[in-house]
């Protein structure tokens, strides 16, 4: 009785914890925004009213309000966090730095917008994500060949980069054709981090620099090494987006034309909006987000999945890949998906044909060797998650029935053992009846 | 000392033959009999060496079953020699009973590893 009514409980609670965030189901998210000021928010509409028509909801509060928390007792209020709040030294409430990098820990997404004079908390954020923005808290990007033609002659800080990220998934697979306004601080990567990328990269001839004093040293940060928005996707594939200018998600900046200067092209809507919004699908994992369900394999003709195969069997495996588009899982369709039959080292890395469905297939013979071995898919591309399956499997020998018997190469090693007997038998009949 | 000839080794021939055809029958069996075996080794290398080694346990079997076949002769066959004095106690009827016990344990051996 008192079993059922756990099972009843159980069973009844299911839905609420459905609700709590899980990457394998990503709808209805809620986005803590954090602001400098009120003003943003409706300088920047056109960005957050694109993330809305996709079903996220927002929760506007200034970064220094007392009363922002981003979780209590280890749930999460939020599934993802913006910082849209460059100059902020100390937010209100519970929340620091520390609390922030738990809050990516736990797998939740982050967009971080810093500006000149970016503060030392922004900074610091950053330099844990793997992002060092430029030291000199005056220095600007300055490019004296990729600057955007305007009116006045200005201070070419204004700049209109095309050097996108070469991924379809995390910029969309629509070519940005505009380039994009930047006004901001430029970063390096940490060489020592694996997992941060260039999404926006500044031309060869820019630099960082205060540019409103002369330039009495050669500047720190130069050349295409600077990064001027970055993406990141931490092995717990929370994703988090750096970027060195606010003003790059501004109302202002999406619908301002754009002419790069020693370019005849003048478009008359930057690349601004399609970038930022591209990008805000794939950081709130509405692009590139793999799952891999119904691992299963067995023997060539049979169905039921074996306890342990022996060696030299004929195996298939499936495994079905999908892909989460923001609404639903589709189906993931790639030729690039492999399987290793694994112990110690692959004996096997076969790739697995897919039937545009999501179903992903392979047959293999079992290599010639016994032991406790591993089906593994290891799917680590630029801009999707990693998929990590691993299901171990023995195999064993033949059993001492199993192998062949009455081999014809054989047939004269078993004539001469029987001729030897039957000579024996003769030998004994001769030799006992010749006095 | 003096040259050998073809004439020499003729006439080792004829005193080998002359000598051998003194020895008794039952001798005489037991040596065809080694030689029956030896050959059928024999065969069973060669036919390993153009098919190869696979059953190898087979072929292992095939030929042992021959050299153990002969050793054994040939162990009777010292053991029944008159003019051995060394198993001049040891009657006949021993001796051969001797060599069927071992021929039923090599053939059972053989029997269970041919296959």
């Amino acid at each position: 009785m008192s079993k059922s009514l756990v099972v009843f409980t159980l069973i009844t609670l299911l839905p609420f914890l459905c609700y709590a965030f899980s990457p394998e189901n990503p709808t209805d998210r809620k986005v803590l925004v954090l602001l400098d000021d009120f003003a943003i928010k409706s300088s920047h509409s056109l960005f957050f009213k694109s993330l809305q028509s996709r079903g996220f909801h927002f929760d506007f509060k200034l970064a220094d309000d007392p009363k922002i928390a981003l979780q209590r007792y280890g749930r999460y209020f939020y599934d993802a966090l913006i910082l849209f709040a460059p100059t902020i030294e100390r937010f209100g409430g519970s929340v620091d730095s520390a609390a922030i990098l738990d809050f990516v820990d736990s797998g939740h997404d982050l967009i971080l917008a810093a500006d000149s004079n970016a503060s030392e908390l922004i900074r610091e954020i950053a330099t844990e994500c793997g992002v060092d923005f430029d030291e000199d808290p005056a220095a600007v990007v300055i490019d004296h060949t990729s600057y955007t033609v305007s009116e006045t002659e200005g201070d070419h800080t204004l700049i209109a980069s095309d050097d996108l990220i070469k991924s379809d998934v995390i910029v969309g697979s629509q070519k940005i054709e505009a380039p994009v306004l930047f006004q901001g601080i430029g970063h390096t990567l940490n060489p020592a981090n694996t997992l941060v990328l260039k999404a926006l990269s500044a031309s060869p001839s820019a630099y960082s620099a205060n540019p409103k004093s002369k330039l009495s040293s050669p500047p720190q940060l130069t050349g295409s090494a600077i990064s001027l928005v970055s993406v990141i996707q931490a092995r717990n594939s929370a994703r988090i987006l750096i970027s060195g200018s606010l003003s790059l998600f501004s109302n202002r900046f999406f619908k301002s034309g754009v002419q790069k200067a020693g370019s005849p092209t003048k478009y008359d809507k930057s690349g601004n909006e399609q970038f930022s919004v591209e990008l805000s699908k794939w950081v709130f994992h509405e692009r590139g987000h793999l799952k891999a369900v119904n691992v299963k394999h067995h023997k060539v003709g049979e169905t039921d999945e074996p306890a342990m195969y022996r060696i030299n069997d004929e195996l298939e495996y499936l495994v079905e890949i999908y892909e989460w588009s923001g609404k639903a899982w589709e189906p993931y369709v790639a030729d690039d998906v492999q399987v290793q039959f694994y112990m110690m080292s692959p004996y096997v890395l076969k790739t697995l044909s897919t039937n545009n469905k999501g179903l992903y297939h392979t047959a293999f013979k079992v290599p010639d060797v016994y032991g406790v071995f591993q089906f593994k898919v290891e799917y680590q591309k630029l801009g999707y998650t990693t998929l990590s399956l691993s299901k171990q499997i023995p195999v064993r020998p033949f059993r001492h029935n199993e192998y062949e018997r009455f081999i014809p190469t054989a047939y004269p090693y078993y004539g001469s053992a029987f001729s030897m007997m039957a000579g024996f038998f003769i030998f004994t009949i001769v030799h006992l009846y010749n006095k | 000392m003096a040259r050998s000839t073809s004439k020499d080794a003729q006439a080792l021939f004829q005193s080998l033959r002359s000598a051998y055809t003194a020895t008794p029958t039952t001798l005489k069996i037991i040596d065809l009999y080694v030689i029956y075996a030896v050959f059928t080794a024999l065969i069973q290398v060669a036919y390993m060496a153009i098919v190869g080694s696979f059953p190898f346990n087979s072929f292992l079997s095939g030929v042992l079953s021959c050299i153990g076949t002969a050793v054994l002769a040939v162990c009777l066959r010292i053991q029944v020699n008159k003019e051995n004095k060394e198993f001049k106690d040891l009657a006949p009827e021993r001796a051969f009973a001797d060599f069927v016990l071992c021929n039923l344990v090599l053939h059972l051996v053989i029997i269970n590893f041919l296959g």
